[in-house]
C-alpha cells in the first residue's frame, strides 16, 4: 500500500485539518460551553437542565419517538427490502429507484406534503368523513402522530437500503434451506434472517434514530410548539433566549443519545452472536 | 440576489487603495427580507448618489446581533435596522450610540412614535406594521381578542407562539381584553393555556398561517399586516378585524454602531433611506409601511400597508424594555402552561 505509515499520515492530514478547523473546534467550544459555570467545570448545568418538567417531557417524547419510528422502520423496512431483493434484475433496480426518489426531495416539501394530506380536508379526512368513520374531520396536524408519520416517511428509504445491501449479501439458500428444514417464517426471521443481516440493522437503525432526533423541519412544520422536541426546543432557547448554553447542553445530549443508541444497536448484534 | 456577505477587509483588500476605499465604503447589517426591492429601490440608487460601495449583511436578529456583539471594540457595520427591542438590546450591550438627528434633513417629516421610540435618540423607525386577527368574515364576527377563544372557532384558531414577533403584543391584546394587561402577561398566557386544546397550532411563521387559513384548517389567526396581502388573495370572504381594545403591532428601527468607521456615509444612507421619494417606492412595492407622514400612496397600496396618522396613532404597542426585560419570563411561563 504505503512505503510507510508517513506517507499515509500525510495523505490524511489535509482532510484531518480540515475537519478539525471547521467541525471539531467549533463544536467542541459549544458542548464545552455546558460544563462551564462561573468559570469552574461541572455538571450542576445538566442537573438544572433536567429539574425542568418541559425539558423532561421534551427528553421522552424525543426518545420514544425516535425509538418507535425506528421499531417502525425496521418491521416495515424488513418486509418491503426482503421483496425487493427477491425480484428479477430490472424490476429490482426500478423498485430501488422508487425507494431511493423521495431522498431527491427536499424534507421541506415532503413534509408539507403531510400538511395537504392530512389537514381538514386533505385526503385522509375525506376519506375518513366519506366512510362514515367519523362525522367531522379528526385532527391530525400538530400532533405526535402527525411527526411520527412524517419522521418515519423521512427516514425509512434509509433502513430500506440497508436492510436491501444487508440481504443482498446474506447466502442465496439460507431461508430456503430453513424452510425445508421445517422452520416457520417467524422462525426464518429471527435465526436466520435476523443474525445474517443485523449489520444493515445496526447502520440503518442508527441512521433512523439518529436522523429523527436531529430532524428538524418535520417535527416543527407537523409537531410545531405543541409538540416540542429537543431539537425545536434548542431552536427556540437560541433564537428567543439567545441562549448557547441551554443550546449547547440540548446539543450534548442529542449526540450522546445517537451514539448510546448506534452501541445499543451494535451490543444487541453481537448479543444474538454469542447465542 | 444581493448578497455580499464578506468581511469589510475582504472588501477593501478587493478594492485596493484601502486607505481611499476606506472612506467610500458603508456596511450596513439588515435583515434577509425582500433584498432583490431593497437593492433596487434602495442600494443601487444610494451607490450612484455617494459614489461608494454598499456593504450589506444579511441574516436573522440573532445572528446579526451575537455578530455586531462579537465586534464591538472594532466594529465592522455602521449601520443596522433591527426590531426595537433588538435595539434597546444593542444599546444596552454598548453596541449602539446616539443618532444625532440634526443630521437627518427627513427627521422631521417622520411620525412622531417613529422619532425616538426608544428615548436619548437611540434609534429611528423606519417602518412599523400593525398586528391583528384576520378571519374569515362569512363564517364568524371578531369584536374583541377575546373573541378569538369563542365556540365557533374551538379547533379552528392559530395563535403566534411567544417566540415570535407577533406573540407577545397579541397576549398582551388577550390581556386587555380579559382585563388584566400586566406586563408579566400571566394572565393572558393563562387565558391561551385554558384553550389550547382548542388551538390548532402556536406559529412559528407567518407564511405557515396563510396556508392554514387556505386550506380551510383555520377560520382566525392574529397576523401582522406586513402579511396581510397573501389572505386578500385567498378567495375567501376575509376581514381585518378592528378589535374594540384597539390593534397592536410592531416598529423596525436603525441604529448607529458605537465606533462607526463611515458615520458620514451612514448618515447619508438613513437619511436616503428616510426620504420622502424612498419611502413612497418602498411602500409602493409593499415592502415596508411608510414611517415618514409625507408619503401618499393609493388606497390600493394603502390596503395592504399600515398606513395613515390615525393607523399609526392607535397601535398600542408593547414597550421594548418590557419587551427585553420579561422576554426570558414570558418564555418559561408559556412552557410550564402551554408547552408541554
Amino acid at each position: 500500500m504505503f512505503h510507510n505509515r508517513m506517507e499515509g499520515l500525510a495523505l490524511a492530514l489535509p482532510a484531518a485539518v480540515f475537519a478539525a478547523i471547521v467541525f471539531l473546534v467549533p463544536v467542541g467550544i459549544l458542548l464545552s460551553e455546558g460544563f462551564r459555570a462561573e468559570g469552574s467545570w461541572t455538571l450542576a448545568s445538566y442537573a438544572s437542565f433536567f429539574e425542568s418538567e418541559l425539558n423532561r417531557t421534551v427528553f421522552w417524547r424525543t426518545l420514544k419517538l425516535g425509538a418507535i419510528v425506528t421499531a417502525v422502520s425496521a418491521v416495515i423496512g424488513y418486509a418491503t427490502a426482503y421483496s425487493i431483493v427477491t425480484l428479477p434484475p430490472t424490476a429490482r433496480g426500478r423498485m430501488i429507484g422508487l425507494v431511493v426518489m423521495p431522498l431527491m426531495i427536499s424534507p421541506v416539501a415532503r413534509t408539507y406534503a403531510w400538511i395537504v394530506i392530512l389537514g381538514r380536508t386533505g385526503f385522509v379526512n375525506e376519506t375518513i368523513v366519506w366512510l362514515g368513520l367519523s362525522d367531522t374531520p379528526i385532527r391530525f396536524l400538530f400532533t405526535e402522530t402527525a411527526v411520527f408519520i412524517g419522521l418515519l416517511q423521512l427516514f425509512l428509504p434509509l433502513m430500506i437500503l440497508s436492510l436491501i445491501s444487508a440481504l443482498e449479501n446474506m447466502p442465496k439458500d439460507a431461508v430456503p434451506a430453513a424452510r425445508v428444514l421445517g422452520a416457520n417464517w417467524l422462525q426464518v426471521f429471527v435465526k436466520v434472517i435476523l443474525p445474517l443481516t443485523k449489520e444493515g440493522l445496526v447502520i440503518g437503525g442508527t441512521l433512523v434514530f439518529t436522523g429523527s432526533l436531529t430532524a428538524y423541519i418535520t417535527p416543527a412544520i407537523l409537531g410545531g410548539s405543541k409538540v416540542l422536541m429537543l431539537e425545536t426546543l434548542l431552536y427556540q432557547r437560541v433564537t428567543v433566549a439567545n441562549d448557547f448554553a441551554s443550546a449547547s447542553i440540548i446539543a450534548m445530549i442529542l449526540m450522546v443519545m445517537s451514539f448510546s443508541a448506534n452501541l445499543l444497536l451494535k451490543r444487541l448484534a453481537t448479543a444474538r452472536n454469542k447465542r | 440576489m444581493f448578497k455580499k456577505l464578506m468581511a469589510s477587509g475582504v472588501a477593501l483588500a478587493a478594492l485596493g487603495g484601502a486607505a481611499q476605499a476606506a472612506d467610500k465604503t458603508l456596511v450596513i447589517s439588515v435583515y434577509g427580507f425582500a433584498q432583490d426591492a431593497f437593492k433596487e429601490i434602495v442600494y443601487d440608487p444610494f451607490e450612484a448618489q455617494c459614489g461608494c460601495e454598499l456593504v450589506v449583511e444579511t441574516g436573522n436578529s440573532v445572528e446579526r446581533l451575537a455578530k455586531l456583539e462579537a465586534r464591538k471594540d472594532d466594529p465592522e457595520i455602521d449601520m443596522a435596522v433591527m426590531s426595537t427591542h433588538d435595539a434597546l438590546s444593542a444599546s444596552r450591550k454598548g453596541i449602539t450610540q446616539p443618532i444625532n438627528v440634526s443630521r437627518l434633513s427627513n427627521y422631521d417629516k417622520l411620525y412622531d412614535i417613529a422619532k425616538d421610540p426608544l428615548g436619548d435618540n437611540l434609534a429611528v423607525g423606519y417602518t412599523f406594521y400593525a398586528t391583528s386577527i384576520a378571519y374569515r368574515a362569512d363564517e364568524v364576527t371578531i369584536e374583541s381578542w377575546a373573541d378569538l377563544f369563542q365556540d365557533k372557532l374551538k379547533g379552528r384558531v392559530a395563535f403566534p407562539n411567544v417566540s415570535t414577533n407577533q406573540g407577545p403584543p397579541a397576549l398582551y391584546m388577550v390581556g386587555k381584553a380579559i382585563g388584566d394587561d400586566a406586563a408579566d402577561l400571566k394572565a393572558a398566557i393563562g387565558e391561551v393555556a385554558k384553550n389550547k386544546d382548542d388551538i390548532v397550532t402556536f406559529y412559528e411563521r407567518s407564511s405557515q398561517v396563510a396556508q392554514l387559513m387556505q386550506q380551510e384548517e383555520i377560520l382566525a389567526a392574529p397576523i401582522g399586516r406586513f402579511a396581510w396581502g397573501a389572505y386578500s388573495k385567498m378567495g375567501f370572504d376575509m376581514a381585518w378585524a378592528t378589535p374594540k381594545e384597539g390593534q397592536t403591532g410592531g416598529m423596525n428601527v436603525m441604529i448607529l454602531t458605537k465606533g462607526a468607521k463611515n458615520e458620514d456615509l451612514a448618515y447619508e444612507f438613513m437619511d436616503f433611506w428616510l426620504s420622502t421619494d424612498i419611502q413612497t417606492k418602498l411602500a409602493e412595492a409593499l415592502v415596508d409601511s411608510p414611517a415618514n407622514a409625507e408619503v401618499k400612496v393609493s388606497d390600493e397600496i394603502a390596503e395592504n400597508l399600515t398606513y395613515g396618522a390615525e393607523t399609526v396613532e392607535s397601535l398600542q404597542l408593547l414597550d421594548p424594555a418590557v419587551i427585553l426585560d420579561n422576554r426570558e419570563s414570558w418564555l418559561s411561563e408559556w412552557n410550564a402552561q402551554i408547552g408541554q
